[in-house]
């Protein structure tokens, strides 16, 4: 009965806001609208509505799909410090951390499912219940990391909740046995990741040890970027204290991750066009175009122009610590890596072919349809699961014996 | 593990070459007599009603020099059919599977269109089905490439593409077999397989293929993707449903062009509601 009290109340309480709240999720209605009306062109009529060919078979989705995981991993950095450290103005705020987490690892599903030509045949990769090519497969071990670690945030986090909602004390140990293993998940995670890309000799660009620890490090910079964001609306729209020296902490962190990335980013260009093989071809292509095809170049160089900024402003305390510079630093971060995921690593990977053809890839918009509709789906999740957490946080939400007593007040 | 359960769950069949009782097919494509018709690809195309935009089997071109001193230099590729195949040990649900004979071959009621083989595959020799087949039990949305023509060898045939060239530059067998035609040409010629670095173990052979020449993805550019997209153009144009896209490029005024996207969404509700049985078309 607890239970049911906790769902109905939780959901009343994420539901209910002001009209900044309503206006906010209409926004986000239209590009679900998208997103049905696009998904259902792309079911009835086939892969052929995207701008994927044999050529560049993984497109905007896949590359969408390799950012969310990195952002989905990031939770790891406000969990870390606050439980293994104790830091106390990190752990009052953890909870947004495993609700962002759990809405990332969502969009990732909606990313894969719109990649599948046949999404009907999900079950297939569905551990236990498919068939799968276990473990054979780098995507089978992508998709059972990634379905444990949003069983681990989902438990995690509701079971957080549902004991400060009723008031009853932690289990200690069953929890923080689960928050040391979603610790660890969470690396492997994006680790895993970066073995599905790294894995393929055909691919040259992504043929490289390097890939796990850059995809973790730039997954540390762009999703605590996100979480400060995320920070910043909450302190200014609900009551929840969010101290500075939170945002401090995870604006330090990102300061060291980017700073390694920068460097990794350096070693790669120095690597490979040194000597130039055919390995180099694929970064040559996205430097600087290759017969006569640049579609990819001005993203590169955005995103590193982007990067470098946002490290300039990172690095010096006075711009770190400024909390009137650091959203959008943090914005320009955050949106820079997505660049550097997808159009400077994942696209330019597939050119040229492995035989040699040269194929550019623009999505269409049915592509772009489907992906801001499920970004738009992913932070209407995370609206209110963060809402419906900030309440319990709060206390605004509690258990009360007395029916509708809260409804009263 | 029995053999049965290796292969239903697409793990790989053990390798078949020079193993006593086994059959392993393997090809020969000689260059020297390869005229670069493309009968081959005609009749690949002709035999799976290969859809618009997609190959199975391509020839690789490359022209060289000016005119009046040009040459062109031709390849027929498909499916290098390896004994360490990428594909079948990247596939997520074993849709993708060795047969004990040799051949690579696709499940196609298993397939969840991923398209992750089609990454890793160093040939580059898969592609993927579209949704509007010519005949509507053909596969759709998922990843297809060449068989070998399995049902034809199977009945003691010679593949299509082995039986239309009009060279005879395709030499097919069975490698275990010393008798055969094959494994006579291969201990005589010297023969070359693509891109051995990849560990692959290819069993297409190639007779006078020159190094960093037509197959050698550093010096050649080729284009296969300009015939496809044009080809994928004209896939389009047969079937208007698909015009979502272009409307977005084309020049309406928006009130036409709003009026167009109403009618989508209305189409999108009818079709639903259709669907679902509560009305009537």
């Amino acid at each position: 009965m607890k239970m049911v009290n906790f769902a109905t109340d939780f959901l009343c309480y994420a539901l209910k806001g002001g009209s900044k709240f309503y206006t906010w999720l209409l926004f986000l209605g239209f590009f679900i609208m998208i997103w049905a009306y696009g998904n259902y062109t792309q079911i009835s009529q086939g892969m052929i509505v995207t701008g994927l060919n044999d050529q560049v078979s993984w497109g905007l989705y896949m590359s969408n799909f390799v950012f969310l995981v990195g952002v989905a991993a990031a939770a790891v950095t406000i969990v870390f410090p606050a439980y293994v450290y104790n830091y106390k103005p990190l752990k009052d705020v953890v909870i947004i951390g495993e609700m962002l987490a759990i809405s990332a690892v969502i969009m990732c599903i909606l990313f894969v499912l719109s990649h599948m030509g046949r999404p009907d045949r999900l079950w297939h990769i569905m551990p236990v219940i498919g068939i799968l090519n276990w473990p054979n497969s780098m995507l089978t071990w992508d998709v059972i990391v990634l379905n444990v670690y949003l069983g681990l945030n989902v438990v995690c986090g509701f079971y957080y909740m549902y004991k400060k909602y009723t008031g009853e004390p932690v289990n200690k140990v069953f929890y923080m046995t689960l928050v040391y293993v979603s610790i660890v998940w969470a690396l492997s995670i994006h680790t895993v990741t970066g073995f599905l890309l790294n894995t393929m000799p055909t691919r040259p660009m992504w043929f490289h040890s390097m890939v796990p620890i850059k995809f973790i490090v730039t997954a540390f910079s762009a999703g605590p970027a996100f979480i400060i964001l995320a920070f910043f609306i909450i302190r200014k729209n609900t009551k929840l204290e969010i101290k500075d020296e939170a945002i401090n902490m995870l604006s330090t962190i990102i300061t060291f991750c980017l700073s390694i990335s920068l460097f990794l980013t350096l070693c790669e260009i120095v690597t490979e066009l040194y000597p130039s093989t055919e390995h180099s071809f694929s970064l040559k292509y996205l430097l600087f175009g290759k017969h006569g095809l640049s579609g990819l170049v001005g993203f590169f160089w955005a995103s590193l122009a982007m990067n470098i900024i946002a490290f300039i402003l990172l690095i010096n305390p006075r711009t770190r610590k400024n909390h009137a510079i650091l959203p959008y630093t943090c914005a320009i971060l955050f949106v820079g890596i997505w660049i550097e995921k997808g159009m400077a690593f994942v696209l330019p990977g597939m050119t040229p072919s492995p035989i040699g053809e040269f194929a550019e890839y623009t999505p269409s918009w049915i592509e772009i349809g489907n992906s801001l509709g499920a970004w738009a789906i992913g932070l209407a999740i995370f609206t209110i699961l963060a809402k419906g957490a900030i309440g319990i946080q709060l206390g605004d939400v509690k258990y009360s014996e007395v029916k509708g007593e809260q409804y009263e007040k | 593990m029995s053999e049965k359960h290796q292969r239903s769950y697409g793990l790989q069949a053990p390798p078949s070459l020079g193993v006593k009782g086994k059959k392993r097919y393997g090809m020969i494509m000689d260059l020297r007599k390869c005229t670069g018709g493309g009968a081959c690809t005609m009749a690949c195309k002709e035999e799976f009603g290969v859809p618009l935009g997609v190959t199975r089997m391509w020839m690789k071109e490359e022209n060289r020099g000016t005119y009046p001193n040009t040459s062109k230099v031709v390849m027929p590729a498909t499916c290098n059919q390896c004994d360490y195949p990428i594909c079948v040990r990247n596939c997520p649900t074993g849709a993708t599977y060795k047969h004990p004979d040799g051949f690579v071959l696709q499940r196609y009621n298993t397939c969840i269109g991923c398209r992750t083989c089609a990454i890793a595959c160093p040939y580059n020799a898969r592609h993927f089905l579209p949704q509007h087949r010519s005949n509507p039990d053909q596969p759709t949305q998922v990843v297809d490439k060449c068989s070998f023509c399995i049902h034809r060898v199977t009945r003691g045939q010679q593949p299509a593409c082995v039986e239309a060239c009009t060279a005879r530059a395709i030499i097919f067998g069975d490698l275990n077999d010393p008798e055969s035609e094959i494994s006579k040409v291969l201990a005589k010629e010297r023969v070359t397989v693509l891109r051995p670095e990849m560990g692959t173990s290819p069993q297409v052979y190639y007779i006078g293929l020159e190094q960093g020449g037509v197959a050698d993805p550093i010096s050649c550019y080729s284009d296969r993707s300009d015939q496809m997209k044009s080809e994928f153009d004209d896939y389009k144009r047969n079937h208007p449903g698909l015009q979502f896209g272009d409307i977005l490029e084309s020049e309406t005024s928006p009130l036409k062009f709003s009026g167009q996207i109403v009618g989508h969404m209305k189409d999108f509700i009818v079709d639903i509601f259709v669907k679902l049985g509560i009305v009537k078309h």
